[in-house]
């Protein structure tokens, strides 16, 4: 087991639900020590997917290999190097969430008393230890599958869409678990999200897809460095026009001007701030600050995913 | 191994958890219970009365009797519970995703079939023996209160007891109600292989429990209906009845083979038992067998 493997290989997947295909061609390699997202809009084939790599459902088509274990033939043999949970997790209604984690998480490998009460702190879940699943909001039980995910300290953690149902500090804290297991046991996880800026702000590595097939995958530096800068120039009202005028004057002028709430949007290439701020100085304009915009994966993706021009193929 | 047998006793825990399996293990052995009662009643009122001969073959009467409801009652309601039962283990499953979370770990589909199947055989297996102690001590008593050299000493008998009786009654003997409990184990093998091939396609404990057994029943009627009528006009019928597998239940549950049995006059190994237990556990096996490939190539998708 060679260290540039990557964690998962896929390539050529196809599955039907009876007559209608729903991955077309899936293909994408996700290497190992890696946050990776997995993006795109409803409906994509994102929840498939993660059930044919789990072996959950067959495919028709295509080759899938997590940590080098080929699925389904030698799926059992991956999963007990793998955590995962699907869609929502379910856990027995009528057990406590140490019983969960005992009865199910043994099936991996014999657990502590010890390690199951460490997990279930880590994932902030310390005063329900004893509570009954059934009881459980959905914030709670999404953290379960989480410490379910990770009890066996596993190589590769894969979650579904793990911050759905939670509050937003519960997603700040989820993400510091989900970072600290990423440099602690050097796990790579693989998680699918509709919510862009979690994604942004976890992962360092991006699966997009639509339609049942792979638009973009990468790192995520990589991805947005493709694109260019973006600034906001705050100038009063009237040294909106001037500006506009000075900008639009120099010599190899920027992508474009849009009309901000309080300045001026400028979409140009990287490196160019620092000379149009000085040529905006020079012709006398009074700017009060000049702030970069963060590029958002957010319109990378829309642009790739094609959702802006909502008669796109997804229908 | 030490997974499977692991998985085997998660899913005990998880049978034995619902309050359904309470209920089950009562239902089952009400006549025991009940019988015990009666028998205590009746041995605080043959104390009162003194025995004699009449009391004798009261008492030979309703313990005879007791073995012969018992396993008829149990072939007829033991059916209706391992549906519920064996929904439970995998329709609901299915449907409320712990299905999902047990695949998620390394455990195989075939291991899941086999320690959900164990799981179920173990439990019915406890139902079973229970009824089968509570007869077995009711039986006991019964022997010490007829025979002379029975478990109970003299000192607890009514007076005058050991020397009344010349020659011993006839009682159920330990071997033949042990028999009666291996027949109804092996038959209800069958309807849990049954029951689990119904179980994988559908969501829901109860519509799976009514669809297999109206199934079951559906293919009893044929059989009825075929052997009865229908093959006075076409002898294809019998051929066809041949394979209701239905029937073998009716033959070891006849009230002859179980009076023979009580009776000592038949065995297992007594050929036509021996060929209806047999074909019973063939058409568990061939259950299983279809259970496993349906559950390998099943979509789990809750």
């Amino acid at each position: 087991m060679t260290d540039n493997q990557p964690a998962i290989k896929v390539d050529n997947l196809v599955k039907f639900f009876g007559r209608k295909q729903i991955l077309k061609g899936l293909g994408f390699n996700v290497p190992l020590n890696t946050i990776a997202g997995f993006l795109g809009p409803n409906g994509a084939g994102k929840t498939t997917t993660l059930r044919v790599l789990l072996g959950l459902i067959p495919n028709a088509q295509g080759q899938v290999s997590l940590l080098g274990h080929q699925i389904p033939a030698c799926r059992t043999a991956a999963l007990e190097e793998i955590g995962a949970v699907v869609e929502n997790p379910a856990f027995i209604e009528s057990l406590n969430a140490y019983e969960n984690l005992y009865w199910f998480g043994s099936l991996y490998k014999p657990l502590t008393r010890e390690r199951i009460l460490e997990v279930i702190e880590m994932v902030g879940l310390k005063d329900a230890t004893w509570q009954r699943f059934g009881t459980f909001s959905t914030g709670m039980k999404q953290r379960l599958g989480v410490a379910f995910g990770i009890l066996h300290r596993p190589r590769l953690l894969i979650l579904d869409e793990p911050t759905s149902g939670m509050d937003p500090a519960g997603r700040v804290h989820m993400r510091e678990i989900l970072t600290r297991i990423h440099q602690q046991d050097s796990t790579s996880i693989f998680l699918s999200s509709h919510l862009l800026d979690e994604i942004q702000r976890l992962c360092n590595y991006v699966v997009i897809i639509n339609d049942g097939k792979t638009v973009k995958e990468g790192y995520v530096s990589e991805l947005l460095s493709d694109h260019h800068e973006k600034w906001e120039i705050r100038v009063s009202d009237e040294d909106a026009v001037k500006a506009r005028e000075v900008i639009t004057a120099l010599p190899g002028s920027p992508a474009s001007i849009a009309q901000g709430p309080r300045g001026l949007i400028l979409t140009m290439a990287v490196g160019q701030s620092a000379f149009v701020n000085a040529e905006l100085v020079k012709a006398g304009v009074r700017v009060n600050a000049i702030i970069p915009l963060e590029a958002s994966l957010e319109e990378t993706f829309i642009k790739l995913t094609g959702n802006g021009d909502s008669s796109g193929g997804g229908t | 191994m030490r997974r499977m047998l692991f998985l085997i006793l998660f899913e005990l825990k998880k049978i034995l958890n619902r309050k359904k399996a309470l209920l089950f293990l009562l239902a089952l052995n009400v006549v025991p219970l009940v019988a015990s009662l009666g028998l205590l009643v009746a041995y605080v009122k043959f104390k009162g009365f003194g025995f004699g001969e009449i009391q004798f073959s009261v008492l030979y009467e309703v313990v005879q009797g007791l073995f012969t409801a018992h396993f008829k009652l149990f072939a007829f309601i033991a059916p209706f519970f391992l549906a519920l039962v064996v929904g439970d283990s995998f329709s609901t499953e299915l449907g409320r995703g712990y299905m999902k979370t047990l695949l998620l770990t390394p455990v195989r589909r075939w291991q899941v079939i086999s320690a959900k199947t164990m799981a179920i055989m173990l439990f019915l297996l406890l139902a079973v023996s229970l009824g089968g102690f509570f007869l077995q001590c009711d039986l006991l008593v019964a022997r010490s209160l007829t025979q002379p050299t029975g478990l109970l000493s003299n000192d607890l008998l009514p007076g005058g007891l050991s020397t009344q009786i010349d020659k011993p009654l006839n009682l159920v003997s330990t071997s033949s109600a042990a028999q009666l409990l291996t027949m109804t184990f092996l038959a209800n093998l069958m309807l849990i292989g049954f029951f689990i091939v119904f179980a994988l396609f559908f969501e829901s404990a109860i519509l799976m429990t009514f669809t297999s057994l109206s199934v079951l029943m559906g293919v009893h009627t044929f059989f009825l209906i075929a052997t009865n009528f229908l093959n006075k006009i076409d002898v294809w019928y019998d051929q066809a009845a041949k394979w209701c597998f239905t029937r073998h239940l009716d033959e070891l549950f006849s009230i002859n083979t179980i009076n023979s049995i009580l009776d000592g006059r038949a065995s297992l190994m007594t050929d036509h038992v021996f060929a209806a237990w047999t074909a019973a556990f063939a058409w568990a096996v061939l259950f299983y067998a279809i259970a496993v490939l349906l559950f390998s190539r099943r979509q789990i998708l809750h």
